[in-house]
């Protein structure tokens, strides 16, 4: 048997709770896709193919190539024009010995009768909402066939082998099965040797001093810490790297990971992502840029970045030394010659929203060698480069994207990089929506010291006709 | 200007008419006291918070000093229409225990009779 995770169509409510994709979005601390590729390990299915859609990186960061469950995981990305079911169709001969179809959050909840050799008996079935296929399920060929073909399968579905099907549709279906998880349920899917007698479950590496109060039922996972006075739970499940200030309480409540929350607060029927605070109720989402109310915790910088970052500040300071005395003596005769001039103009900026930055417009449209010259040294970007060095600009990523003609552009990008060179430094034909998100998704040290030569490059060589 | 101030009934009705943060806070204390060194015999006041979608610790801050000088004076304060966003910030800081919040200005002027 195979099975397939569709993963691709992106949730608009998943996009509320932060910038995990929803595969990896944490039921009870575990990603929901954690629990599929379970399932798979405890069904003897070897062979998982994951459709990727947006977040892909991570989804594959997370499940790797499957060791970690004993199942042999394969990557592949959907086709827009192409459902889901469209391609288990057309790739129907591969599902000869049966199939397993996850394509949406679907959580198996697993019932007090529930056993894993119940999936033996399990006959064919499939589950959806809304026009969707969410489950499908055939143990051979003509099985999956009558399913993709339109056959409902057995009426009971899951619940034949006490598994309820549950559709996370929103927000507060997202609460609901965490607070399930954490009332109780969180013991059925745990794997021998664990004991959650009280209804508690606390990670490695949390501190709580003696006065915080543990109130099960509760679910910390790793890495938290916790003030003095607090008061975590009942019916809270807290994610990884969580601080709770002293004097609050949880209670109810869903923290995600990488969270800060603030002295003195009480938390309850709420979702916390970071510096959002969301409603379990009707899922209204307030973002709250206040760390004496909720925050952040951004992860460490990872030692990649850190490198990248090493490596490109260097290259751009020496490339700065270089550009500092034709600079001087250049821009008073480009200035003298009225042929270009510095202006401050407007853009976004990822961290304080705007920032103003000095663009050298050229004046009047005539050849000058000075001109030439300038541009062939790139002495354009000099102040670029300097806020470069200073650490508001990246030295290589996204070419800076003005407020406010480019807001449309900015509002498409998951990842935003506002760079002294980009892509469009080399490339005429330049699209910068294009090329912003194919540079997330590849950015690299290769990418970006590929960027700073060839940007270099291409205006040393061909200034005369730029 | 951040607030209107109107006077129903003997009773300062202050409208609000953007976020409460940090960036707007100074000229809501000062549009405020401006109004209240002219209107010297209102004590009492609602706070209508139609407009506001959006607060945060400072705003909040400033509402709890507000409702401090008032009280001190003799008078009280009481805070109408509060937006979803806003009260979501009021229930986790406990600041419901600390205002009385009514859902229309009417029904706020309404217990002051």
């Amino acid at each position: 048997m195979k099975a397939v995770f569709y993963t691709a169509d992106p949730l608009a409510w998943a996009d509320d709770l932060g910038g995990a994709p929803w595969p990896l979005l944490p039921v009870a601390n575990r990603p929901l896709l954690d629990y599929w590729l379970e399932t798979c390990a405890e069904l003897g299915i070897g062979h998982v193919q994951v459709i990727l859609g947006e977040g892909a990186d991570e989804v594959e960061k997370f499940s790797g190539g499957g060791a970690r469950w004993g199942v042999e995981i394969q990557y592949s990305f959907a086709r827009a024009s192409e459902q889901p079911l469209d391609y288990l169709k057309a790739t129907s001969d591969r599902w000869e010995d049966g199939l397993l179809f996850i394509g949406g959050a679907f959580f198996l909840r697993r019932r007090q009768a529930y056993t894993p050799s119940g999936f033996q008996t399990l006959e064919a079935c499939r589950h959806g909402a809304d026009g969707k296929t969410w489950f499908l399920y055939g143990k051979n060929g003509d099985e999956v066939k009558a399913l993709l073909d339109g056959h409902s399968g057995s009426e009971r579905g899951l619940e034949q082998i006490h598994i309820h099907p549950f559709f996370i549709d929103g927000i507060p279906a997202y609460f609901d099965i965490n607070m399930k998880m954490v009332m109780g349920e969180f013991s059925r899917y745990v794997t021998a040797g664990f004991s959650t007698v009280d209804g508690s479950s606390v990670g490695y590496n949390v501190l709580t001093p003696p006065s915080a109060h543990l109130k099960p039922p509760l679910i910390i996972g790793n890495d938290c810490r916790f003030g003095p006075m607090t008061t975590i739970g009942g019916k809270a499940v807290v994610a990884d790297h969580v601080i709770v200030d002293s004097h609050t309480e949880l209670s109810n409540c869903l923290i995600l990971q990488d969270t800060y929350i603030g002295r003195n607060l009480e938390v309850s029927n709420k979702i916390i992502s970071g510096n959002r605070l969301i409603s379990a109720v009707d899922g209204t989402v307030v973002e709250i840029d206040d760390s004496w109310i909720v925050a952040q915790n951004r992860p460490d910088m990872r030692t990649e970045d850190l490198v990248r970052y090493i490596i490109l500040w260097f290259l751009a300071f020496c490339v700065m030394l270089v550009q500092v005395i034709p600079f001087c003596i250049l821009y008073p005769l480009v200035r003298l010659t009225r042929i270009g001039i510095f202006k401050k103009e407007i853009f976004h900026d990822p961290r304080t929203g705007y920032i103003s930055l000095l663009i050298f417009h050229k004046l009047e449209n005539r050849k000058s060698i000075v001109y030439r010259l300038f541009l062939a040294g790139t002495l354009d970007r000099l102040p670029l480069l300097l806020l470069a060095l200073r650490g508001r600009l990246f030295v290589c990523g996204q070419p800076p994207m003005r407020h406010p003609i480019d807001d449309d552009i900015v509002s498409q990008l998951p990842h935003y990089y506002p760079a002294v060179f980009s892509y469009a430094n080399y490339n005429k034909d330049s699209d910068r929506l294009v090329d912003s998100l194919w540079y997330a998704h590849i950015r690299s040290l290769f990418e970006d010291v590929k960027i700073l030569i060839k940007s270099l490059l291409y205006r040393f060589f061909r200034a005369g006709s730029m | 200007m951040i607030v209107t101030c109107s006077k129903n009934q003997g009773i300062g009705v202050i409208q609000v008419s953007q976020a409460l943060t940090a960036a707007s806070v100074d000229t809501f204390r000062e549009q405020l006291a401006s109004w209240q060194s002219v209107e010297v015999d209102v004590t009492n006041f609602v706070i209508d918070l139609k407009q506001v979608d959006f607060m945060d610790s400072a705003g909040l801050g400033t509402l709890i000093a507000v409702l401090k000088q008032i009280t001190e004076r003799g008078g009280d304060m009481k805070i109408a229409c509060l937006q979803k966003k806003p009260r979501m910030v009021f229930e986790i800081t406990r600041a419901y225990k600390v205002f009385e919040i009514y859902d229309t200005v009417d029904e706020a002027l309404k217990m002051y009779k």
